[in-house]
């Protein structure tokens, strides 16, 4: 059975060997989306073929990384996370691209764009049924508030976790797992991914619970995704104390990829100023390069003023932890 | 023997590479301490148990919902039959995201008939239906087709009533065709993930779900291996008590077409229209929310941005990649479905790729052939992975429902075996092997797994820009996503033509 395998790697390291100019392998979360003419810039610049390969959630990615260090399918990764950075480093699949300053800073990884993830709420839901916003956390766990609120699973979702960790972050583990038991007696709901809660569950698209786990960018994305150009956004934040989580999104180097150079080049690239403008409407992050202007859309994204993240050391020492313990409160004593 | 042996050695060899080795490669990496308590956690029981039940509830339903739906197509000519017959595949190339929203339009909180039955099992199930009856009607019709018209007409002529003459003489023809339908179908629900979780609530989460959750995300290997293959082993058994049956029921049959003819009588005109409003509520209602969902949002799209660069590359990438799937799916179900006539294990070996977890074998790829991964190869190699067992079981089916004397015939008169299933045999399978080949083509335009795999933005298809779409919020994004599933389907429509046309026009030109 080996025959198959290794013929099919002959053919394709022949035609590698035609193709000529050196190859970079880029892993990405399936959120990535810089913009061709600038990525046909780059590979122009340096003389390379730019490969760049999709490997869903930013969660999977890495996973897929760790099973795969002994043969790297990567070169470079870009949409390593402060959730993921410190269990990415202790597996050893990076390799530091060296130090660069930015504002926020992603430890172990060179920060490329940041984001908050936050909740959004359906204006027309609340204008229609006449009910006040709530304040605070726990007025979610109230009963004016009942089976108003989906979240992302953090099992399998990037803000499903990041909500959860900005809760224990703001409350501390005990009173925050007894705040989601709170909630769950409330109907929380518990949605897979993002999309299932924006696209099946968020009242604004057809669903019931006009509270959404999301982003703070959301409420521009939202006007600049409209046809005719919206004054006003139907969505807004909502940002209630301790539920805002600040999202650091970097590269890094793959250990034991092939063409560091390169990939230290494309790194920068990422931070060069044409890319970072990209950035904030084709990823919907903000950019960490200073003095980027902004689109003149993200006025409807108003931006947090405050955030309750944990340092990633404690994240990737608890959350496996944190994780299994939520899923106990919020899902398994749902029986 | 020999002959089997050489023709069933390429698609086993197929099957081990690209599904056996990465499972094997998989439960390798994660061998170790399984958790103690993972079996005696009451959460992962109920979850084993519903994935049982949930499975198992669709297949009875399909049953008793699809079988008069088929016998009113097989039995009654009717305007437009032929038209509803390709519409019926079109649930099963369906985003099942875009799939839920439109099953949400109708009976979600916000529904049309103002009946929210979001997350109940109710909704799941219906869910359940709506992708896979057309798996039973089309199997059921497909019997019905081939059961000779001359031994209905007897037992009529004996007295027997038609109700009498369903029960005896038809239904016990049908039940290899109700039967292989329904494996398929146990096996979809069973470990399809993406439906029950959406319409159902996590509350209905299957195995898969559980076994997607460890491996993706919590990289437990050991506790997602001991669970694939604890679900390999209870299907797998199915599988092969099924393959035994249906080798006892398989009876050849005479070579007749069956002719359809109007309804006559009030009985018969209520019974095709009930069917019709039958197909109405449980395949027609969600497909018609959708195209209205898409019809609406193509009024408030620009040109430009439906017909923009990403939308060309997906659509260019669909048409080659299902053409490719499909002719790689064809050509190792005709081996395979040659091969395994008579064969009890070469039938089972049939369900094998949807017996394994896909989610294990996603990532016992990526262990195995690391540098193969993000090959174009690999990625249609797994799409027809998943297509090839329809071609399969259909071939296998309608060569075994042959009789045997007429290639006995053929010998007779001199043609060598070669010839005598060349021109005799294979003439005869070709309908059902046209069908077989529009499911295949209809996997591989849905793309099934595609999530779990690798990908490469050139690789754009509709399936994944849909999904890319509705990654962003926006009114523009939801609108393209509609409007791109409704692209794929009159797409999909078109393949189905192309696939079966010509054989159904010969068939109705040539009633023997």
């Amino acid at each position: 059975m080996k025959l198959i395998p290794s013929t099919l790697m002959l053919s394709l390291s022949l035609f590698a060997a035609f193709a000529g100019a050196a190859e970079l392998r880029v892993l990405t979360h399936s959120s990535f989306a810089v913009s061709k003419p600038l990525l046909a810039e780059f590979e122009k610049q340096n003389g390379v073929k730019l490969s760049i390969v999709k490997a869903g959630d930013a969660g999977e990615m890495v996973n897929k990384l760790i099973l795969t260090r002994a043969q790297p399918i990567a070169d470079v990764v870009y949409g390593v996370d402060n959730t993921l950075i410190g269990k990415a480093q202790s597996a050893g699949v990076l390799e530091a691209a060296g130090k660069e300053k930015a504002d926020p800073a992603l430890p172990g990884a060179v920060s490329v764009d940041y984001g908050y993830v936050a909740l959004n709420i359906d204006k027309a839901w609340f204008a229609k049924n006449k009910l006040p916003l709530p304040k605070t956390l726990d007025d979610l766990t109230r009963p004016a508030y009942k089976d108003l609120l989906v979240v992302e699973n953090p099992a399998t979702s990037s803000p499903g976790l990041a909500f959860l960790l900005a809760t224990i972050q703001s409350q501390g583990e005990d009173k925050a797992f007894a705040f989601w038991g709170k909630l769950r007696a409330n109907g929380v709901k518990v949605a897979k991914g993002w999309t299932e809660a924006y696209y099946t569950d968020f009242s604004r698209n057809g669903g019931s619970r006009p509270i959404v786990v999301s982003y703070a960018t959301s409420p521009a994305a939202e006007v600049f995704y409209s046809k005719e150009k919206l004054n006003e956004s139907p969505t807004a934040n909502l940002l209630l104390p301790g539920s805002v989580f600040r999202q650091v999104e970097g590269a890094a180097l793959v250990k034991g990829g092939k063409e560091p150079e390169l990939a230290r080049k494309f790194i920068e690239f990422l931070r060069s100023e044409a890319v970072q403008k990209d950035i904030p409407t084709s990823m919907w992050m903000y950019p960490v390069r200073e003095g980027v202007a902004l689109d003149p859309v993200y006025k409807f994204a108003e931006k947090p003023s405050s955030h309750a993240t944990p340092d990633s050391k404690r994240i990737a020492d608890k959350s496996a932890q944190w994780v299994g313990r939520w899923t106990r409160v919020v899902l398994k004593s749902a029986q | 023997m020999n002959k089997r042996v050489l023709l069933a050695a390429l698609p086993l060899a197929f099957l081990i590479v690209f599904s056996l080795a990465p499972l094997a490669r998989l439960l390798a990496e994660g061998r170790g301490a399984v958790s103690a308590g993972l079996l005696s956690d009451a959460y992962l029981q109920w979850r084993i148990g519903w994935s049982f039940l949930q499975a198992a509830l669709t297949c009875l339903l399909c049953l008793l919902i699809g079988l008069p739906i088929a016998w009113s197509f097989a039995r009654f000519d009717f305007f437009g039959k032929p038209w509803l017959w390709r519409l019926l595949m079109l649930p099963f190339v369906m985003p099942t995201l875009v799939a839920a929203m439109g099953v949400l339009a109708l009976f979600g909180p916000q529904g049309v008939f103002g009946l929210n039955l979001q997350d109940t099992p109710v909704l799941l199930l219906y869910g359940n239906l709506f992708f896979n009856l057309p798996l039973m009607i089309r199997a059921v019709g497909e019997g019905l087709e081939r059961l000779p018209p001359s031994r209905l007409l007897a037992a009529r002529t004996l007295g027997a009533s038609p109700w009498r003459v369903f029960w005896r003489v038809e239904w016990p023809a049908l039940r290899p065709w109700a039967g292989s339908a329904c494996c398929l179908i146990f096996l979809y629900c069973f470990s399809g993930f993406g439906l029950a979780l959406l319409l159902g609530g996590q509350r209905y989460a299957t195995v898969e779900v559980e076994i997607y959750q460890l491996v993706a995300y919590e990289l437990n290997l050991a506790d997602a291996g001991a669970l694939a293959l604890l679900m390999l082993a209870a299907t797998g058994a199915l599988m092969l008590l099924y393959a035994w049956l249906e080798r006892r029921m398989a009876a050849p049959m005479k070579v007749e077409r069956a002719v359809a003819q109007a309804p006559a009588g009030w009985r018969q005109r209520a019974l095709l229209l009930a069917s019709l409003a039958l197909l109405l509520v449980f395949a027609g209602l969600p497909l018609l929310a959708v195209a209205a969902r898409a019809l609406a949002a193509l009024g408030r799209l620009d040109w430009a941005v439906v017909w923009q660069e990403d939308t060309r590359l997906a659509l260019w990438n669909t048409c080659r990649f299902t053409l490719a799937a499909t002719a790689l799916a064809t050509a190792l179900g005709i081996l395979q479905g040659v091969a395994a006539k008579g064969s009890l294990g070469l039938r089972a070996a049939a369900f094998l790729p949807l017996l394994v977890s896909p989610v294990c074998v996603a990532f016992g790829l990526l262990l195995l052939y690391p540098a193969l991964t993000a090959s174009l190869g690999l990625l249609l190699a797994a799409y027809a992975l998943l297509a090839w067992p329809f071609v399969a079981r259909n071939l296998t089916q309608a060569l075994e429902s042959l009789p045997v004397s007429l290639p006995a015939a053929a010998r007779t008169l001199g043609a060598s075996p070669w010839r005598a299933f060349w021109r005799v045999s294979w003439p005869l399978a070709l309908p059902a092997l046209r069908r077989g080949a529009a499911f295949a083509a209809a996997t591989a335009l849905g793309e099934f797994a595609v999530t779990l795999f690798l990908s490469r933005p050139e690789w754009l298809t509709l399936t994944t820009l849909v999904y890319q779409r509705l990654g962003r919020p926006g009114q523009e994004n939801a609108d393209l996503a509609v409007v791109l599933s409704g692209v794929l389907m009159m797409l999909s429509l078109l393949a189905f033509c192309v696939i079966e046309w010509p054989g159904s026009r010969q068939d109705r030109r040539k009633p023997c």
